[in-house]
């Protein structure tokens, strides 16, 4: 008998990734690193979603499916704005260190 | 032959002004500008076109007068006038002698601003002054004489101002339209009042005069409080019919207001002297002959209105004897020679406010009409000397040019006696007859009678000093600038002969004592019902006597300038012309009061700027720092590292869970 | 159509204005020319087509409000003229900032278009909330104007100018969310019945929001603060726009948004009487003291347009079409002013008053224009500027003459200190070089054209006065079927529609009687609470004894008709608002 795909796995999963992403995005000085955490836990969203709507019917489970091509559509958006303005910032601060960041402190 | 419109009388000036100011505009940017004869022409043909249809309309008018409605000028909810025009005998002498003189002036001028930079300039000022003076006097409601009023001013302010690369031509120009402002408010409140006690429809004359008759049959209560009905209406608002008449003398008040400025009378006189600033012509036509007898034109036309309210009546015979005497006196201390005419025509101009006051508009208007022949011939005269002295105006530094500029001479000698009262000048005539319509008038008659006359003594003293330091005696000037002095060209010369043959001849238009009495009898249509309306003294004095007295003042003045001056070595003058010690004092007092009102307002506009517009600022600026403080309290929420915050979220968002886990909800 | 275009085409102008080039203000600015007098040429088309309005398309709906948010427009001689005034001004603009902003021209023109479009958006809406909407949206291209082409100061004045008036429009905004959260639309019929329905304190609430607004944006004292800095910063050509047209959002709106719609409050609207007559002498007060000419004539027109709300609320007979001619000739004289004194800046690189001097002689042609339009400003009668003077005068005077007598005394300082302004800059010795671009003929006629208007005008007010028609019965149908057409409401619409056909022939006086009606007529019963408030107030107004008892007799018989046959649907509409 194949085995069922069981929904909690998909959500354990969804959780790890989120936490490595999380992680990695306050452990990392980097601002790339920082990026791809966030991108990183955006996508592990998108797999929950993915996960949940699996367990409904399937007229009703297409919900969870779109909404998470969405949500890659904004993200990769997010993304392109996110990466131009880091290299912006790198151009006129020549530093990729986001503890170097602090405008918004005024 | 049909009547020509009214309309063109004003509209020959206005084409002149347009055109001459397009070519004024035009040649500015070249070096030669335009040819001077073709300009000159223009400026003539104009004033001349005008002056023409004057003449053609006088012939042909009607008893009753011309009136035409021309069409709606301002047509507002509360608020109805019409643009129109009345041509009756006042308004047909007025704009006889305000068109005459100004074409005269007009020639004069071609060869006064000869060499000018400005010549298109000055002449298209002239015809704008003419088409406004015009306007002034054959509007047919207040409101478009107000138009003429306004703009009279303006013009008197541009040509005071000509030469503006002087600021102090500047500045007497400022003053000029700034004191004429404070009359023509006066005016416009006179209007106002006018409207809300009878509705925009009274401010035109006829209606106006019906509607003055309607309540002066009405009867009204004598003598009721002025001041107590003024203030009642200030602080409610409101005008009960028996409140009418002390309205009206608020109005009326409040147009004598607006005849002071223009008129240069106590308190607003301080600009005519130094309206002199102006080229020679413009003080002939504007401050002596024309603009400044609008004030006494409009008590005239208004004396409808002003025979019912004696109050005022009183305050202008009042205020016209004082100005009278005070500016008589001030003509006396000056060394100016335009300064002098100057307070002359302050002077004379009292005289007639003087008879209008006392109800006797027809002689005070006819005081303007010789007052504007002499006084222009007088001003040509010192200007064609001024010319002929290549700008010098101080008149101990003339003498003897009785044998260098002959003509000019004999014109100003000529309006001389008109001014000082000789007999048979036009001078005797008019001012004779104010001083016996004011002894006439009432028990304060012979009072206002001895000061008319002591005035008239002094006139002919300050005068007789004019005529002697400038024509008699020998020359003060430097050796140079005598070998240059010459006699006037030809353009300035015939129009102030004409004005010498009027200065001598006009009065003979009403010889009282000759019982000629074509003037009086002209005008009574329009003034003549008013001037019936209060008593006179019935008591008939002997014309000669008045006569008489008149001709002994002028020949005791003339004997004590004589006698003071003819023979006396006058030191070389050095430094200023104006007056020092206690004769600025008393020339400049109106100026010093004036002084002390500006004073004030730069107080005010002081304390306005430095202190009310700082705590506007402050308070300002306290909000702005009470946002800023708010705003730095809250952005120290804000830590330093980007890391630190996503954490500090990602915990916070943990804290919620774990409350919303262990408490089942906040709420 | 002709008034889609003029709110929108400016924006689709500002758009396509992007595709010219940068670098090239010559090209850049043919275009721009050519749009502006194709919406001048619009403008006057509107004035001429009398009064019209546009289909209500419902827009967005507001969360808490009862209806919807419509884009509705309606053209009425006020709005009309101040369109026109924006449209012209724009024009003559974009035409002296040729040679005063040569680089970037291009985007100073998108900037001109997109405030000209914000200011017609704002004087045509019949939407309250549009207005609101293009109220605010004004601000924004003017600031970024202010901010971008500026002098010295221009941060600063630019930072002043958006906070200041956007945080005075900011109360307005709240009290305008929860007057549409009570009425049924934004239209105007709707809120004059929403506010009828209200207590008083919070119409008097409601009423000081939306004055304080209008206030900042006028500006009024103590609420000037922003004004003299930006436009003195901004650049001449925009000044000459804040001044001539959109500060007469601030009039407008107290003329159009707020005496029709609320009940007359005698007290407050006497306060800003006073207050009006305060900012004219205030303002006459500062011009005299100022020392760089444009703030001489910021706060010149600050006196003008402290004269005209002083104006309005006289809420005399002739207050509509005085202050409508005032609003229309201190629109044409100060924007030349502005115009000019840029032009003298340009030449000279000054606008202090003492380093100026002289430039009659330099440059006559300049100097008489300078002067002829200094006259216009001191309304010479036969100007427009006397014609809306005098008759401001004459609705203060209605008020009791201490308004008048002040009203008067600012019209004698604006002599002393415009005078005072000519003999600085033309007269005297000249005291500083003309190096820059001199004034081009371009320039010269048009300006010159604006002062020949204030003399047509002058002479001839009718031209501004006819095309005053502010709610015609058509308008006011059409805002019925806004407001939910209640039974009640339709009785009070006949009674509007009725009035003006009643006086044929009249046109301006069966306006105000409309204008009086919607603040008199569209109310709730009249108890005898408001007798006596209304018998207290003629009283100070100074109507007598007996014309009070008439009045009121009078207006009883009326209400007892009303309440006769407002019964029913009255009772229909309680039930229908449970």
């Amino acid at each position: 008998m194949e085995m069922e795909l069981q929904a909690m796995y998909v959500q354990i999963l969804a959780l790890v990734i989120f936490a490595i992403g999380i992680i990695v995005a306050v452990s990392r000085r980097n601002v790339f690193f920082v990026l791809m955490g966030v991108e990183l836990a955006l996508n592990a969203v998108n797999l929950s979603f993915v996960g949940f709507a699996k367990t409904l019917p399937a007229d009703l489970s297409i919900a969870g499916q779109i909404v998470p091509l969405f949500t890659i559509a904004v993200a990769a958006a997010e993304a392109c704005v996110g990466l131009a303005m880091v290299i912006m910032i790198f151009r006129n601060r020549e530093s990729v260190d986001s503890n170097d960041f602090s405008n918004l402190k005024g | 032959m049909t009547n020509l419109p009214l309309w063109f009388i004003p509209l020959f000036p206005l084409i002149g002004c347009i055109v001459l100011g397009a070519i004024a505009l035009i040649s500015s940017g070249s070096k030669k500008g335009p040819s001077e004869g073709f300009v000159g022409a223009l400026s003539v043909l104009f004033p001349a076109l005008a002056f023409a249809s004057v003449v053609l309309l006088s012939f042909n008018m009607p008893e009753g007068g011309i009136r035409a409605t021309l069409c709606n000028w301002i047509d507002i909810p509360m608020f109805k006038v019409d643009i129109g025009f009345l041509f009756d005998a006042l308004s047909r002498i007025m704009l006889l002698f305000v068109t005459g003189i100004g074409t005269l002036i007009a020639i004069y001028s071609i060869g006064y601003m000869h060499g000018d930079r400005g010549f298109a300039r000055f002449f298209a000022y002239i015809n704008l002054f003419l088409f406004s003076m015009i306007v002034l006097v054959l509007s047919d409601s207040l409101l478009l004489t107000f138009l003429g009023w306004e703009g009279v001013g303006l013009c008197s302010y541009l040509l005071i101002g000509f030469w503006n690369h002087d600021i102090n031509n500047c500045k007497a120009a400022n003053k000029a339209f700034i004191v004429n402002r404070v009359g023509d408010i006066g005016f416009l409140l006179g209007m106002l009042i006018l409207c809300v006690v009878g509705g925009s429809t009274i401010l035109n004359y006829d209606a106006l005069t019906s509607f003055i008759s309607s309540i002066a049959a009405g009867g009204y209560a004598e003598g009721a409080d002025v001041v107590k009905a003024f203030f009642n209406a200030l602080f409610t608002g409101t005008f009960t019919p028996d409140i009418v008449v002390p309205i009206l003398s608020i109005a009326g008040l409040c147009f004598f207001i607006g005849c002071t400025g223009k008129s240069a009378q106590i308190p607003l006189l301080t600009w005519l002297p130094d309206a002199m600033a102006g080229p020679t012509p413009v003080s002939a036509l504007i401050h002596a002959a024309t603009m400044v007898t609008s004030g006494v034109y409009l008590l005239a036309r208004l004396s409808t209105m002003f025979v019912q309210i004696p109050v005022i009546l009183d305050v202008i015979t009042w205020v016209g004897l004082l100005t009278a005497f005070w500016a008589a006196v001030a003509g006396l201390f000056q060394n100016d020679i335009k300064k002098v005419l100057a307070y002359s025509t302050v002077s004379q101009l009292g005289y007639m406010f003087m008879a209008a006051g006392v109800a006797a508009f027809d002689s005070s208007i006819f005081h303007v009409f010789t007052h504007a022949f002499f006084k222009a011939a007088l001003f040509l005269g010192a200007g064609a000397v001024i010319h002929s002295l290549a700008g010098e105006q101080d008149m101990r530094k003339m003498g003897g040019l009785l044998k260098k500029t002959p003509v000019t001479a004999c014109v100003m000698i000529f309006a001389f006696l008109a001014i000082v009262g000789f007999p048979g000048f036009a001078g005797f005539w008019s001012k004779d007859l104010i001083l016996e319509r004011l002894y006439m008038s009432g028990p304060m008659g012979p009072f206002f009678y001895v000061g008319g006359l002591l005035t008239a003594v002094i006139t002919a003293v300050y005068m007789g000093r004019l005529i002697v330091l400038t024509f008699f005696g020998s020359y003060r000037g430097s050796k140079e600038s005598e070998a240059h002095i010459h006699e006037a060209p030809a353009t300035m010369l015939i129009p102030m002969v004409v004005l010498a043959f009027g200065a001598v001849f006009a009065g003979w238009l009403w010889a009282d004592s000759m019982g000629i009495k074509y003037f009086e009898e002209m005008l009574a249509p329009v003034v003549g019902a008013a001037q019936a309306v209060l008593p006179h003294n019935a008591a008939h004095v002997n014309p000669m006597v008045f006569a008489g007295l008149g001709t002994l003042a002028a020949l005791f003045g003339m004997g004590i300038a004589w006698a003071k001056w003819g023979k006396a070595r006058i030191p070389a003058a050095k430094g200023s012309s104006a007056p020092q010690g206690k004769m600025a004092t008393w020339t400049f007092f109106w100026d010093y009061v004036h002084g002390v009102v500006v004073t004030v307002v730069d107080a005010i506009a002081w304390f306005v700027d430095n202190f009310v517009d700082k705590i506007v600022q402050f308070a300002q600026w306290l909000v702005a720092s009470i946002a800023e403080i708010l705003g730095d309290g809250v952005a120290s929420f804000q830590v330093r590292k980007v890391r630190l915050q996503i954490a500090l979220s990602l915990a916070g968002v943990v804290a919620l869970v774990i409350v919303v886990l262990l408490t089942g909800g906040l709420i | 159509m002709l008034l889609h275009l003029l709110v929108l085409a400016p924006f689709v102008a500002a758009i396509l204005m992007v595709a010219t080039s940068k670098e090239d203000p010559k090209s850049s600015s043919r275009l721009a020319f050519l749009f502006a007098i194709a919406f001048f040429g619009m403008s006057i088309a509107l004035i001429a087509g009398g009064n019209q309005s546009t289909e209500a398309i419902e827009w967005f709906r507001i969360p808490g409000a009862k209806g919807p948010v419509y884009y509705y427009l309606y053209s009425h001689g006020l709005g009309a003229w101040m369109v026109l005034l924006s449209t012209g001004l724009s024009l003559v603009a974009l035409i002296t900032a040729r040679n005063t902003t040569c680089k970037n021209y291009r985007n100073f023109a998108i900037g001109i278009f997109a405030l000209m479009g914000a200011m017609n958006g704002t004087f045509l809406a019949a939407d309250a909330v549009l207005f609101f909407f293009f109220f605010e949206a004004m601000v924004i291209p003017a600031a970024v104007l202010i901010a971008g082409f500026g002098g010295k100061d221009r941060a600063k004045a630019a930072m002043t100018f958006a906070i200041y008036t956007l945080v005075g429009s900011a109360p307005m905004m709240v009290a305008l969310w929860y007057l549409i959260s009570q009425a049924d639309s934004g239209v105007l019929l709707s809120l004059v019945i929403a506010l009828q329905n209200m207590p008083e304190g919070v119409q008097t609430a409601i009423l000081v929001c939306f004055l304080l607004a209008f206030m900042v944006k006028t500006p009024i004292f103590p609420f000037h603060g922003w004004q003299a800095i930006s436009y003195s910063e901004a650049p001449a050509p925009l000044s000459a726009i804040l001044t001539g047209a959109m500060s007469k959002a601030g009039v407008f709106g107290f003329i159009a948004w707020i005496i029709p719609i609320f009940p007359v409050n005698v007290s407050v609207y006497n306060t800003l009487m006073w207050l009006g007559l305060l900012t004219a002498l205030y303002g006459a007060l500062m011009a005299l003291r100022a020392t760089d000419a444009k703030k001489l004539l910021a706060f010149s027109s600050m006196g003008h347009l402290g004269l005209a709300v002083a104006g309005v609320f006289s809420l005399s007979e002739a207050m509509l079409p005085a202050v409508l001619v005032l609003l229309v000739a201190h629109g044409i004289s100060a924007g030349a002013q502005f115009l000019l004194m840029g032009i003298g800046e340009r030449m000279t690189g000054t606008r202090e008053l003492d380093k100026l001097g002289g430039l009659a002689r330099v440059t006559p042609v300049f100097g008489s224009l300078f002067g002829f339009v200094a006259i216009l400003a001191l309304a010479i009668p036969g100007t427009a500027g006397f014609v809306g003077e005098f008759t401001v005068l004459l609705s203060l005077w209605d008020m009791g003459p201490l308004p008048a007598l002040v009203a008067g005394l600012c019209i004698i300082l604006s002599a002393a200190y415009m005078l005072r302004f000519v003999q600085k800059v033309i007269f005297g010795e000249q005291k500083c070089e003309v190096t820059g671009t001199r004034m081009t003929a371009l320039e010269g006629s048009s300006i010159g054209i604006m002062g020949v208007l204030l003399l047509v005008f002058g002479m001839h007010p009718a031209f501004i006065t006819n095309a005053l028609h502010l709610f015609d019965d058509q308008a006011i149908e059409a805002m019925a079927k806004l407001t939910n057409a209640l039974p009640a409401t339709a009785d009070e619409v006949d009674e509007n529609g009725a009035a003006p056909s009643s006086i044929p022939g009249v046109d301006a006086e069966a306006d105000e009687n409309v204008a009086d009606d919607n603040v008199a007529d569209v109310a709730v019963p009249m108890t005898e609470e408001d007798f006596r408030q209304l018998d207290s107030n003629l009283a100070a107004n100074g109507f007598s004894e007996e014309e009070r008892a008439n009045l009121i007799a009078q207006l009883k018989a009326m209400e007892a008709e009303d309440s006769a046959e407002a019964a029913a649907p009255a009772a229909a509409e309680e039930g229908g608002n449970k």
